[in-house]
């Protein structure tokens, strides 16, 4: 915690936001903190038949049944592969907590608001694109900006 | 004086009381002389008031005032119970309960003042007062005429008595006879009563009343009582004490000159000396009475309330859940205690002992969760109450003759499943009673009872509790609902002739399909059926309708008695694991695979004479792999009312008991999928919902 307090300090008058930067394929992908109860290490996951392809399935976060979705499948990406640097990344929005898995778990980044150059939406365009509300330029490279809410929210 | 501390106690005894008016008034329609209900009225209207005034709500006073007073006028018989008066009063009552969900909300009653219940009210006394005025004041003056006489001639003393007024006499003392009426509107006479006598201790001694001291206080009496007093003072000091009591009307009497013809022989001079003495003894006995009174006050008062109330608290429901949290916790680390000392086992180096305390601690975690299932439970009476009530009301609104009959009210549930209950049952009864029952003149020519009849009963089944909606009135029409949906556009005329009448009947349930061909107050607005089926299915439970047209239906409501934990059957599906609730497993049986037998290209068996379908877990669940070759199977036989299916599992785990959890939001979860658990090696295992594979 004293970390990102000490982040926040430096940074300068402008209005920053902080980001955990997971990598999926070969994509770097950003999830705002705010949205972001806990990380957990992949574990053993119960498949619940007959929900959406895009649910993995339910997992035991200390006493509680937490649905896990797979971001690739919603992306309409390959399949998960399971390493050991896949992780669980427990989102808590407002109407509930949800598991997402991602591939690997690479770093905090603050960007100001200079950083981030919103997508402009095309209707047309697949759904894909449809959950990144924006691009983040990190120390020179791009990081799409997950519109998290509506991942989970839009069946 | 600050009293929102007393605010939930004052909401909680206001419904309280205002249900107990419901439902007594209901009796008094139906019996209007009861003399016990209208005590009782007037008990929970007086209270009422009482508790509306000491939190400061006037308006509410106001109106239980009026309306206590009409009670009052009921009960000194100047007024009779008619169906007017009823509807009035329960429209008094549906204002009280307004002002009561208004203070729950806001603290504060609100500002509307009831002004024409309250004339309504009025009326019916002043009106009633008019037309028997000249037949009351006659009335009165009777019993006024035979009150003088009776307290002109002397009570009935028994011997004791009349020697203790002998010896008052003698020593110069004055023994009266005084009849005490109190006033006819006085609320609480034996208040009155107690306190006349208590004003009297100082001055005298009672020897006799009639009725009774308890009987007084327990407010057997009329308006008037007659006491014998022995006493130093003088007859206009008595009677002024007895009138200094509010409410009482007169106190008239007399003295006793002559003694009684039993009187032992005795020198007056030996009683003055004496007299002193007496008096100093009096005091002590006066005193001593006192106490005794005190005491057989309380007793009566006990046992006049002895309707066996239990000894309950108050209990927020929250510090129920936390306990009921923390029980499920103690279950899940017990789970795997008992996984730890299997693995352990194997190895042979864990010692008995570990695996008796074990099963001692199960045996605690389970008494445990009992008991505090039972402090969760409620009798289903707190919401059934209301019905009888409101099928009058619809009865008279629909103008069709109805009664309601209950059955099994102490029926216990889950208080969670108690509080969402109430709607769907009532939706139940207002269709019954708006659809289901025909009006009288359909119903004479079918050569039924004019009025018809509308049952609910509530048993246990189980580990289920059975609530049946039941009328007998027409019947569900199979072929008007099927023109309906077909002219609605739910089902094609295609459909509909391949559709059985059963999953006719069932498209009642889908929402927005109501079949009444007017919209009423009561229904048709299609909002009923389907939401009945959705709250009791997020319940856990599910309703089943029978019918036959022209004799009437029955809606099932089959209820899960308990909630959060169950006992359970673990069984093995590939590699995961699934748990079915034990309640609804009737047998398990291990069936040769020769003698799987076809009916319609499914599988069933023949298990002594009962010709059971198979289920297919790996398939219906789409458990990956294949099981192996075997020659038997093993079949887990589960039940639904007298339904019963047979689940194929490859193999048992054994019994165990779990803690339901939900799946969360987002996930769609399979209406056969009822919730998930934690088992002791900490993985998440799926629970099966029997009930939807029969």
């Amino acid at each position: 915690m004293d970390e990102v307090k000490l982040l926040e300090n430096n940074s300068d008058s402008q209005e920053t936001v902080q980001y955990i930067v997971v990598k999926i394929g070969n994509e770097q992908y950003g999830i705002n903190i705010k949205y972001i109860d806990n990380i957990v290490r992949n574990q053993r996951i119960t498949r619940v038949p007959k929900s959406q392809k895009y649910f993995k399935g339910v997992i035991n976060l200390r006493g509680e049944v937490m649905p896990v979705m797979s971001i690739r499948l919603k992306l309409d990406l390959d399949d998960d592969e399971y390493t050991d640097k896949t992780r669980i990344i427990i989102i808590k929005i407002e109407s509930a907590t949800i598991g997402v898995i991602v591939d690997q778990v690479k770093e905090v980044v603050t960007l100001t608001e200079a950083d981030i150059e919103k997508v402009q939406h095309n209707p047309t365009s697949e759904n894909t694109t449809g959950f990144i509300s924006a691009i983040g330029k990190s120390k020179g490279e791009l990081i799409s900006l997950l519109d998290i809410v509506s991942l989970i929210e839009e069946g | 004086m600050d009293v929102s501390q007393y605010l939930e106690i004052f909401i909680d005894e206001s419904n309280e009381h205002l249900q107990s008016l419901n439902d007594q008034i209901m009796i008094l329609e139906k019996e209007p002389e009861n003399e016990d209900t209208i005590n009782e009225i007037f008990r929970a209207a007086h209270s009422l008031k009482g508790m509306a005034g000491t939190m400061g709500y006037k308006r509410m006073q106001t109106l239980t005032h009026d309306m206590e007073n009409v009670f009052s006028e009921v009960r000194n018989g100047n007024m009779k119970v008619n169906s007017d008066l009823v509807d009035v009063l329960f429209q008094c009552l549906d204002a009280l309960e307004k002002y009561v969900s208004n203070i729950q909300q806001t603290q504060d009653e609100g500002t509307e003042d009831n002004e024409p219940i309250i004339k309504a009210l009025n009326a019916f006394i002043s009106g009633e007062k008019k037309q028997e005025a000249a037949k009351a004041e006659e009335k009165k003056e009777e019993p006024a005429q035979a009150a003088s006489d009776s307290a002109a001639s002397t009570i009935e003393l028994a011997d004791f008595e009349k020697n203790a007024v002998n010896e008052a006499i003698k020593k110069n003392m004055h023994a009266y006879q005084i009849k005490v009426s109190v006033d006819e509107n006085c609320i609480l006479k034996a208040a009155r009563a107690f306190l006349v006598f208590k004003n009297l201790e100082g001055h005298g001694d009672i020897v006799k009343s009639v009725p009774s001291v308890q009987d007084i206080e327990d407010e057997k009496f009329d308006f008037d009582f007659t006491i014998v007093i022995v006493t130093n003072e003088s007859y206009a000091d008595i009677s002024g004490i007895i009138k200094n009591v509010s409410e009482i009307k007169d106190a008239d009497g007399k003295e006793f000159t002559e003694l009684f013809p039993e009187e032992q022989p005795a020198k007056e001079e030996e009683v003055k000396e004496e007299k002193k003495a007496e008096e100093h003894a009096a005091k002590p006995a006066t005193q001593a009475q006192v106490p005794a009174t005190a005491s057989s006050k309380k007793a009566p008062a006990a046992g006049s309330k002895g309707k066996a109330v239990g000894r309950t608290v108050r209990v927020d429901i929250e510090k129920l859940d936390a306990l009921m949290n923390l029980v499920s916790e103690l279950i899940i680390a017990k789970n795997g205690l008992v996984s730890v000392s299997s693995e352990e086992n194997t190895d042979g180096s864990i010692g008995q002992k570990f695996n008796e305390q074990i099963e001692y601690l199960e045996t605690v975690t389970t008494n445990l969760h009992e008991s505090v299932m039972k402090v969760r439970m409620m009798p289903i009476e707190s919401v059934v109450s209301k019905f009888p009530r409101m099928i009058r009301d619809l009865s008279k609104k629909l103008d069709k003759k109805m009664e309601l009959y209950m059955s099994g009210e102490d029926t216990e549930l889950d208080r969670t499943v108690i509080d969402e209950i109430g709607d769907p049952l009532m939706h139940l009864l207002r269709n019954s009673a708006d659809h289901g029952l025909e009006s009288a003149e359909i119903r004479k020519e079918r050569g039924k009872d004019e009025v018809g009849s509308i049952f609910l009963d509530a048993y246990q089944d189980g580990n289920n509790v059975v609530i049946e909606v039941r009328d007998d009135g027409n019947g569900i029409d199979v072929a008007k609902v099927r023109d309906k949906a077909i002219s609605k556009g739910t089902i094609t005329a295609e459909q509909a002739e391949v559709m059985s009448d059963k999953e006719i009947i069932d498209l009642l349930f889908r929402p927005s399909f109501s079949t009444s061909e007017k919209v009423t107050e009561v229904s048709g607005r299609g909002v009923g059926l389907d939401v009945v089926k959705s709250k009791i299915e997020a319940l856990g439970g599910d309703v089943e309708v029978k019918t036959s047209y022209g004799e009437g239906s029955t809606f099932t409501i089959r209820l899960p008695l308990t909630l959060a934990i169950i006992q359970a059957l673990m069984v093995k599906l590939g590699d995961e694991k699934y748990a079915i609730s034990l309640a609804s497993i009737q047998t398990i049986e291990d069936i040769p695979v020769t003698d799987i037998k076809y009916v319609h290209a499914k599988e069933v068996i023949n298990l002594r004479g009962n010709v059971i379908p198979l289920v297919r877990l790996r398939n219906l669940l789409d458990v990956p792999g294949q099981p192996e070759e075997s020659e038997s199977i093993t079949v887990v036989i589960v039940s639904k009312g007298d339904k019963m299916a047979g689940l194929v599992v490859d193999s048992l785990i054994g019994q165990m008991e779990i803690v339901i959890k939900s799946l969360g939001k987002y996930i769609s979860i399979n209406k056969m999928i009822s919730g998930a658990t934690i088992l002791g090696d900490g993985s998440v295992a799926l629970i099966i919902d029997a009930n939807t594979l029969v």
